[in-house]
């Protein structure tokens, strides 16, 4: 199944986030835990972790995007 | 921190002492602790010697004149939280608080905490934009935070007895406009030093001790860090906080371009970088050999020593002016 992984709302007054580096590349095999890649919003650098295991098909945005929240940055395949 | 967990009780609090000035070390001293222990709170006091700390994402060139600040022999280094850059020297103290936390951004959470210590040891602290705190309009502490794997490292800056001068001189002096890129441009605030507001003067010393005693219940363990974790400290600290790949091989993708006069004539610079490398890179200047300063430059290092001996290279002992045009 496709799931898309999200730019995640982390303030309530938070508009979007720069995704700032993917710490896994397409085709990867991603456990549930494992960091996924870093955004930064409001001098916070938050990891996100895949949620559940897959595969990373697609990084939709590129390193340094200003991503509005809860828009797509990724698709992971998962099982 | 006077939060409570689920069941009710206070989550255990430790501190570490770290008698370390040394900035990179102190960078990989916090990494260390917050990655090996992911359970209760921990609270930490430490200062650096003089060194200018950029945020996680951060383009060091834009930032600071990088050139300037070796030339004074102050180093800068990349620390793993967001926000922009801050000056530290020996009147700055540093703390860090790490605690257990969902995903969600919480600043008052950790600054509430400390502007309570701060009043009760007579600092007329109060809390300033999202994670700032203030005297007056004076700003006396800026704070970033890492959130990874449901652990938050929140750490800050207090201004006691810094040097504003040269703050000022690093921090404002230079914003380099040559640079196009996405990465976290700072903020500039007027800033003071918490010690010119204390009615009953103390030193330093006596700042971070009676901090220390009010961030931390009765009996909260003093502990240090065992002689083989200072190791794994050490090792951080040189494979990580002191390597070309984290300090610059990190900067965010960028253009750049910049147009002057060159000893007399017209030179214009441009290149593209990534990972820290560069690419596309063009020196147009009829006082130069541009085929040369393409070959030199391109999947070059960005680093002002770098960049130092490429000039050499290319302009002699014009060096130092050309190197004004590549950084």
């Amino acid at each position: 199944m496709e799931k898309k992984l999200v730019m995640p709302k982390l303030r309530a007054e938070m508009k979007k986030g720069v995704l700032c580096a993917w710490l896994k590349e397409e085709g990867d095999t991603v456990e549930a835990g494992e960091p996924l890649y870093e955004i930064e919003t409001d001098k916070v650098v938050n990891q996100v972790e895949a949620t559940e295991s897959g595969v990373l098909r697609k990084q939709l945005r590129g390193e340094g995007d200003e991503v509005p929240v809860l828009e797509p940055v990724a698709i992971l395949e998962t099982k | 921190m006077e939060h409570s967990t689920a069941d009710g009780k206070r989550p255990e609090m430790r501190t570490f002492a770290n008698p370390s000035h040394d900035p990179f070390f102190n960078q990989a001293f916090e990494e260390y602790v917050f990655n090996t222990f992911r359970e209760g709170d921990v609270f930490l006091l430490w200062r650096n010697a003089p060194a200018v700390i950029v945020g996680r994402y951060q383009n060091i060139c834009r930032e600071v004149h990088a050139q300037a600040l070796r030339e004074r022999g102050i180093p800068v280094v990349r620390r793993m939280s967001g926000g922009g850059t801050v000056y530290h020297d020996l009147g700055n103290v540093n703390y860090t608080l790490i605690s257990s936390q969902s995903d969600l951004v919480d600043y008052d959470r950790y600054l509430e905490p400390v502007i309570r210590a701060l009043n009760a040891i007579g600092v007329p602290a109060r809390k300033n934009r999202t994670c700032d705190i203030a005297i007056g309009e004076g700003k006396i502490s800026g704070s970033a935070q890492k959130a990874a794997g449901g652990r938050v490292l929140h750490h800050g800056t207090l201004l006691f007895e810094t040097d504003l001068t040269v703050l000022d001189e690093i921090t404002t002096g230079r914003k380099n406009d040559c640079f196009q890129s996405k990465g976290t441009i700072s903020a500039i605030c007027p800033v003071t030093n918490i010690r010119s507001h204390l009615k009953e003067d103390m030193t330093i010393g006596e700042f971070q001790e009676r901090l220390l005693a009010e961030m931390t219940p009765p009996g909260t363990p003093r502990l240090t860090l065992a002689e083989d974790q200072l190791r794994e400290v050490e090792r951080l600290r040189d494979e990580k906080y002191r390597s070309w790949e984290w300090t610059w091989g990190s900067t965010p993708a960028f253009t750049y371009e910049k147009e002057g006069t060159f000893s007399g004539a017209p030179i214009r610079v441009t290149y593209q970088a990534r990972r820290g490398r560069l690419s596309d890179a063009a020196v147009d200047s009829p006082l130069l050999d541009g085929a040369l300063a393409a070959r030199l430059l391109t999947g070059a290092r960005l680093e002002p020593e770098g960049f130092a001996s490429v000039c050499r290279t290319l302009a002699g002992e014009r060096w130092a002016e050309l190197l004004e045009f590549l950084l």
